[in-house]
């Protein structure tokens, strides 16, 4: 390995189905985790996630789950 | 009033019992670990008997604390706040029952079988396969239940301990039902399905799988729940704990090739291992900082609570595990750290500083709120923290400096590139840090049997105050 292109180099021709397979499924579940994260983070989501943390504390609550957001 | 009601409207009862279990199961364990210690520092403690022998002892050791210990309290931790967060009791009550018996004789059976020898020879996958099936029944059991009460709960939204267990619940299905794929030639003798390279692969695919699942995500799914309760505070930041879970679940898959560096599997496979092991650190720590970022404006608690101090030494320990472990993923590292004891201490920062301690916070937790009724004893509580401490930082001390010399001792060689010790010269210089080892785990035993006479007394004082009656009775006459 002399360099990164060298590292990085990848046999397309000799792709199997199943590294294929395996790859389109790690890539779609990636972008699917970002695509969580942009979510998360986004301010307009900020205070409906954040009103969940208080879910612990509100069972104490005889009527508790009902009133977690539902 | 509100503990009578509490105690009507849920399932408290297999909680209470897998509660009790995993505080007599963490003693058996530490218990087991303390001799095989002591095996290592003091080989005539085998006294020339196959039964009690190292090989066949530690099996028992890591299926105790892990399976035994860490099962009971993520069964009993899952059943408790899957009701709490969801405002419902457990789906099925029989069902509940049947996987607390069923887990059970699954570890009698381990008991049983391990000292015998019968084992498939995986790591923390050693039961033969009769076993293997039981605990996919029962685990599936205790998965099914769990979901099915969270489908029928009152709440909209699913709090983010309940996606911890939950992954926990979905990913060891997949890695125990794969890993244990094995050809039956007898009752008690099967062989895997993989073979050479592919089968240790497997083997490490469940391997840190099972710490990444069952061992982290788990008991994070204790922490984010167990902290702030504890605590009376709400979890510091709940977008960065649905970060946490994500990353969590699409990173971990990927480590087990780097216990694997330097061996027949391909190159790449351990360098990419390496590579989103190190990448895990950043979510890693950002759920260590949002656990203790929870006491933010009420670090005074840990002066008197001293329940939460263990829960908030498990993070400490946890924020370390999981920067340690990555290091020493790195190949330049592991070239000196792999096979030596560096790997024994890491184990142990994170199964005695992180999950035993998570755990035990849990227990103390959960014998308070399923009696109601204040502990036997909270300055033994206060011991037991300073013992499980002090008998974790001696442990990993000891490994850690036994470790880095056995893999100096190891590659160095002399001018004429002769190895400058021999093998049995390298076993010579760890004695004194095999028997720093055992002290450790002896202090920290002792601190497990502090907690296990503190539930006992806990117990037998609710019962004789009829504690958990009278909050029956008066929720039935409420």
């Amino acid at each position: 390995m002399n360099s990164l292109a060298d590292y990085f180099h990848t046999d397309w021709a000799a792709m199997t189905t199943s590294d294929w397979v395996g790859t389109v499924l790690t890539v779609v579940i990636f972008l699917l985790m970002l695509v969580v994260y942009l979510y998360a983070l986004r301010p307009k989501n900020r205070d409906r996630l954040e009103a969940q943390r208080f879910i612990p504390l509100d069972n104490e609550e005889l009527n508790n789950g009902e009133n977690n957001g539902g | 009033m509100v503990e009578a009601t509490l105690e009507q409207k849920y399932n408290y009862s297999v909680v209470r019992w897998f509660t009790i279990m995993s505080a007599v199961y963490l003693v058996v364990g530490a218990l087991v670990g303390v001799y095989i210690a002591s095996e290592l520092a003091w080989p005539i403690l085998n006294f020339d008997s196959p039964y009690l022998s190292f090989g066949r002892l530690r099996p028992l050791h890591t299926n105790a604390v892990i399976f035994a210990f860490g099962g009971c309290i993520l069964m009993a931790t899952a059943f408790y706040t899957v009701q709490r967060t969801c405002g419902v009791r457990l789906w099925s009550n029989r069902m509940a029952w049947f996987t607390f018996w069923g887990w059970n004789l699954i570890i009698v059976s381990a008991v049983i079988t391990l000292p015998l020898g019968l084992t498939q020879a995986k790591e923390y996958a050693e039961l033969e396969w009769p076993i293997d099936i039981a605990i996919a029944v029962v685990w599936l059991s205790y998965m099914f239940n769990f979901i099915m009460t969270i489908v029928h709960r009152k709440s909209s939204h699913i709090y983010v301990s309940n996606w911890f267990f939950l992954g926990m619940m979905v990913m060891i299905t997949y890695l125990h039902v794969v890993n244990s794929l094995a050809i039956p030639v007898s009752l008690f003798k099967s062989y895997s399905i993989f073979a050479g390279v592919q089968d240790a692969m497997i083997q490490w695919w469940w391997g840190h799988n099972a710490v990444g699942f069952y061992l982290t995500a788990g008991f994070l799914g204790i922490m984010y729940y167990f902290v702030p309760k504890q605590a009376g505070k709400p979890v510091f930041s709940y977008r960065l704990s649905v970060i946490h879970f994500w990353a969590l679940m699409f990173g971990y898959v990927w480590l087990g090739a780097h216990h694997l560096q330097y061996t027949a599997l391909p190159d790449w496979t351990g360098s990419l291992g390496a590579a989103v092991s190190m990448a895990m650190i950043i979510p890693s720590w950002g759920g260590a900082v949002n656990g203790m970022m929870t006491l933010s404006g009420a670090w005074d608690k840990l002066r008197t609570d001293y329940v939460l101090r263990f829960l908030i030494m498990s993070l400490a320990f946890y924020a370390m595990s999981v920067f340690e472990g990555p290091v020493m993923s790195l190949k330049t590292v592991n070239a000196l750290s792999h096979y030596t004891d560096w790997t024994i201490g890491h184990v142990h920062s994170g199964a005695l500083g992180w999950v035993g301690m998570v755990g035990i916070g849990a227990i103390y937790h959960l014998i308070t709120k399923t009696y109601h009724i204040e502990l036997w004893s909270t300055r033994l509580v206060n011991t037991h923290f300073w013992t499980a401490t002090i008998g974790t930082l001696v442990y990993i001390v000891a490994m850690w400096v036994s470790g880095i010399m056995q893999g100096l001792m190891w590659r160095a060689y002399d001018e004429y590139g002769t190895l400058a010790y021999t093998f049995a010269e390298s076993v010579e210089a760890m004695h004194p840090y095999y028997a720093m080892r055992a002290v450790g785990g002896a202090i920290f035993l002792a601190g497990a049997v502090m907690m296990l006479v503190n539930v006992v007394m806990t117990v037998l004082t609710a019962n004789s105050q009829g504690s958990v009656q009278k909050a029956r009775t008066a929720a039935a006459t409420a």
